[in-house]
């Protein structure tokens, strides 16, 4: 947990200083029409990096008080997490070919497959129906055009 | 008083045409299965439906969305009862009572306390609604860019000061969603910044994305490291248990308003539900003469959070219609809708747009009303909704999230982001970041970064102008009173030589 405190906290001073070097490209002092672009980042910049030095005084001061370190999460809860991540991550990848509806069908099938032990039957209804019901409803009945990606108007022709 | 009796009574005439109606019972069904499942909340089930609704004229579209928001406050306790999931974050705290005294056999009698509790909250949430709104329009009509800053620099402060997280990390969230706001095209001058020549980041961060991110994925990953195990409890709602239910609450009167009130609170100030419930949990657990009780089926456990989440969720309507700033991430997203049909929340809307003003409201009556009938008839129809299985709910509420942060901008990058932002919100869970202002920042933060700019021209550079007496003063230092609450606190108890439990 400690870990990834300090690494959230060094995330923040990072945004901060981007934030802080964009400013100062920007100018954040008082122009000719006023306060310039950058002023309002540069005091964000400079507030980051001022909370995430806090932060890490604070994580500091608190883990050589207790001097132990609470897990960040339980045991074996990184597998089940990365069990949903990778594949959804794969969701959004295969999308960019066949178009969110095929991508998101193949998802579930994986997904009830490989993790729920879900018989083949109900896996095919389920990862076939779905797609296709959404499909019917964002595509069609509201007309809210989804991703296609590259071959998705081939593969689904109507 | 007599104008906004007239003007709610033509409100109520749109909010009860046969298709607003039709519409509104739509949102509250599918706002109550929203409720019920976990992973998917009040704010990202607007958020996935603000494309569809693009489709309907203004006022429907946003009864659409506001009766999902009050479907999933009501539809979250139904499984914090039964199966002692919470479905919704300000579904917590009533699990702590909820569940032992559904397990003791009176599931229905629980269900029926928490309901009736949540239709006090929204009675309670919806007057006051009603009946301030247009006099904070009003007031707010006077205000200039340092009042509307000065308005926000109070909002924000109540997340540091009363958020109960660690006022650093509060700050440090805040700072991230103005910082994320900031990227792209700067309004004032044209100027691209936080860009680095990149045209994806030149769109900017929309935080309906980072909605879904932050609370669909991130939630889900929550409930996936926590193991969700559905056992479920047999409630059925009887006659019984309604009369029973409606005089234990006579019992508790003081429990109920204060929940209710505490609930509006932290609606307007903005807290939203979440905190609302908790704090209102505390104080009733606190005030009562038998604390032991709690955690073993008190039916002020149940009384006090659901009071104050729906007073919470309905007068979070308030801040967003009078004065453009949402009382509740749900609130945020559905004003990011009202931005999508041309509207621009603040006092403007009572004048320009009266008819929609008042739809909105007299729908948030006809809403919770027939939303109260729904749940108490219907709640263990609900609830088998988690019968189906986690490994076929989980991947269709990811898929439902990748639809909705794709609709909004047709971006396929957004549905990138949304993975991205899953990972954050649930390291952010974890590590005591608050999400709900991070958000707020987020949405905020172009409004904020405009306001200080001009009332800095206004002022010629001087930041003095934030502390212009009448309005501006007064609102700056409860504001700065507020954030520095945790310090002040501090030091009361030092003066006062008490010791911290």
């Amino acid at each position: 947990m400690r870990k990834a405190d300090i690494v959230i906290a060094l995330f923040f001073m990072v945004i901060g200083f981007v934030l802080l070097f964009d400013a100062v490209r920007l100018g954040f002092q008082w122009g000719v029409t006023g306060p310039e672009s950058g002023l309002f980042p540069f005091y964000l910049g400079l507030g980051l990096v001022v909370c995430s030095l806090l932060t890490l005084r604070t994580i500091y001061a608190k883990y050589k008080k207790d001097g132990y370190d609470k897990l960040l999460m339980p045991k074996g809860a990184l597998k089940p997490i990365l069990w949903v991540l990778i594949p959804s991550v794969g969701m959004v990848v295969i999308t960019e070919f066949v178009g969110l509806h095929i991508a998101a069908g193949i998802f579930l099938g994986f997904y009830m497959r490989s993790v729920g032990k879900i018989g083949w039957g109900t896996t095919l209804m389920v990862s076939f129906l779905v797609p296709l019901s959404l499909y019917i409803a964002f595509d069609k009945l509201f007309l809210v055009p989804l991703p296609q990606g590259l071959w998705g108007g081939i593969l689904i022709p109507f | 008083m007599l104008a906004d009796l007239n003007n709610l009574a033509m409100g109520l005439g749109i909010a009860l045409e046969p298709y607003n109606l039709m519409i509104a019972c739509i949102g509250l069904i599918l706002g109550i299965i929203v409720g019920v499942l976990p992973g998917l909340g009040g704010a990202n089930g607007v958020a996935i439906l603000i494309p569809v609704v693009v489709v309907m004229p203004a006022t429907t579209g946003v009864i659409l969305l506001s009766s999902i928001y009050w479907g999933a406050l009501y539809g979250g306790s139904i499984t914090s009862i039964l199966f002692n999931i919470p479905g919704e974050p300000w579904s917590v705290a009533t699990t702590f009572d909820g569940y032992p005294m559904a397990r003791k056999g009176r599931a229905g009698f629980a269900l029926v306390l928490s309901f009736m509790s949540h239709a006090v909250g929204a009675i309670v949430g919806v007057l006051i609604l009603t009946f301030l709104a247009p006099l904070i329009a009003e007031i707010a009509l006077k205000f200039g860019p340092a009042e509307i800053f000065s308005v926000m620099m109070l909002t924000f402060s109540a997340f540091v000061g009363l958020g109960g997280k660690s006022p650093v990390k509060t700050v440090a969230a805040i700072l991230f969603g103005f910082s994320l706001a900031a990227v792209g095209m700067d309004i004032v001058s044209g100027q691209l910044r936080m860009t680095f020549g990149s045209v994806t980041l030149m769109g900017g961060f929309n935080f309906i994305v980072a909605v879904i991110g932050l609370f669909g994925l991130g939630e889900i990953f929550l409930t996936v490291e926590e193991g969700l195990k559905v056992e479920g409890i047999v409630g059925r709602v009887r006659m019984r248990d309604i009369v029973d239910g409606f005089k234990e609450l006579l019992l508790y009167p003081k429990t109920l308003f204060m929940g209710a009130i505490i609930g509006c609170w932290m609606g307007v100030t903005p807290g939203g539900a979440t905190p609302a419930s908790f704090m209102a949990y505390g104080f009733a657990k606190e005030s009562s003469k038998n604390s032991k009780e709690f955690g073993q089926g008190a039916s002020a456990g149940i009384i006090a959070p659901e009071a104050a989440a729906h007073g919470a969720g309905t007068s979070a309507t308030l801040p967003m219609i009078t004065l453009g700033i949402p009382g509740s991430p749900t609130m945020a997203v559905i004003m990011g809708g009202l931005m999508i049909f041309g509207l621009t929340p603040g006092p403007m809307l009572f004048k320009e747009h009266a008819d929609f003003v008042w739809g909105l409201i007299a729908s948030c009556w006809v809403g919770n009303f027939i939303g109260f009938f729904m749940v108490m008839a219907f709640a263990p129809l609900f609830a088998a909704v988690l019968k189906v299985r986690f490994a076929i709910l989980m991947p269709a509420i990811i898929y439902v999230c990748a639809i909705g942060a794709y609709a909004v901008n047709n971006r396929m990058i957004d549905v990138y982001y949304m993975l991205v932002f899953g990972v954050l919100g649930y390291l952010f869970k974890k590590l005591d970041y608050p999400i709900a202002p991070m958000v707020l920042a987020l949405v905020l933060g172009n409004m904020a970064e405009q306001a200080m700019r001009q009332a800095l021209i206004m002022g010629q550079g001087s930041p003095l102008i934030f502390f212009q007496p009448p309005i501006a003063l007064p609102i700056m230092l409860v504001a700065l009173f507020i954030f520095f609450w945790p310090v002040i606190s501090g030091w009361k108890d030092k003066l006062l030589g008490k010791k911290k439990a």
